[in-house]
């Protein structure tokens, strides 16, 4: 073995141990069911890449909706929150273009709803 | 793997008995380089990664008995990693080196299985450091020291047996390592740094003693 750690040359000697010991038995045959596992998988086909192609996709759009649903949700709670009691009166139209201001009647007729 | 529309030299690789081992051999002895090869695998060549399993699958093996100590739980772990570089071939840069993107899949794979509790009982490795034509005492001492180197390796840190094995068993430059870590190469060289000091520890006199 190389007696610096330092070293930054490969130790050949502590190599050659490893290897030997890490190598395991019949490589031949573990290299050889490798080949094989990878000719029995399963093809990728066209649906495997949509499918990976759309499943972040997926969860972005269940992001997207969720957080739309919340918003619609949040800003129709909110609309809800009128005063009751207060209406608006609606003016006869002419009387909004009209640079003469309404006559009495025409005023107590828009109030009462033209009764 | 048959994609269609695809056609190459090696495409009938697996489709007979005879053919494997004279492509293999070819494929061997050929100039292609890796990314040549996986370039070749990702339009669905399964002899050109056929050839990638030869160059690289004794280091993932080794790498992956490091990790898990277990035969056969290496082997499942290999295995699984190679499947995943094989689906996920088309994915491979050209541009970047071959080794640490194979390499980073199964450790992967040899890490999940270890955290996933799969891993079937840690015993020590197979004994593979035959001593044919030895004595019955050089026979003692090969055995010993094969148990110090054992126990030596299960003492340290995941990663710096890692980077260990792949440095000095399998030749790879720090930069290749870090890539196959995903760390940088300066917390390669100290990974290796102590992983050596500690063999070296554990070791002593005894390997120089069977040189």
């Amino acid at each position: 073995m190389t007696m610096s750690p330092f070293d930054h040359q490969r130790d050949e000697e502590l190599g050659r141990l490893l290897r030997e010991q890490l190598t395991g038995p019949r490589p031949e045959a573990f290299l050889e069911r490798i080949r094989l596992a990878v000719a029995r998988s399963e093809p990728r086909g066209e649906w495997d890449v949509l499918a990976d192609w759309a499943r972040p996709r997926r969860i972005a759009l269940a992001v997207a909706a969720g957080l739309l649903l919340w918003l619609s949700a949040w800003f129709s709670a909110n609309r809800t929150s009128v005063e009751p009691g207060v209406t608006v009166a609606s003016l006869p139209a002419h009387s909004m273009v009209n640079p003469q201001p309404p006559a009495a009647d025409e005023i107590m007729s828009a109030l009462t709803g033209g009764r | 793997m048959n994609r269609p529309g695809v056609r190459s030299p090696h495409t009938t690789y697996l489709s007979t008995a005879q053919r494997p081992q004279r492509l293999e051999r070819s494929l061997r002895t050929s100039d292609v380089d890796d990314a040549e090869l996986a370039q070749a695998a990702a339009r669905g060549d399964a002899a050109a990664f056929g050839g990638l399993i030869e160059r690289h699958g004794m280091a993932a093996r080794r790498a992956a008995r490091a990790i898990l100590r277990d035969d056969d739980d290496a082997d499942d772990a290999v295995q699984e990693g190679m499947l995943a570089a094989w689906r996920a071939i088309d994915r491979y840069d050209p541009a970047r080196p071959f080794r640490p993107w194979l390499m980073r899949i199964v450790v992967n794979a040899a890490l999940d299985a270890r955290r996933r509790g799969r891993v079937r009982h840690a015993e020590p490795i197979a004994e593979t450091l035959e001593s044919p034509g030895l004595g019955p005492d050089r026979r003692a001492e090969a055995s010993l020291l094969r148990a110090k180197l054992d126990a030596a390796l299960a003492a340290l840190p995941e990663r710096q047996r890692i980077a260990l094995v792949l440095f000095d068993a399998e030749g790879w430059g720090h930069a290749e390592i870090a890539a196959s870590l995903g760390v940088p190469e300066g917390t390669v060289r100290s990974y290796v740094f102590h992983a050596r000091r500690a063999m070296r520890r554990a070791l002593g006199t005894l390997a120089e003693g069977m040189k």
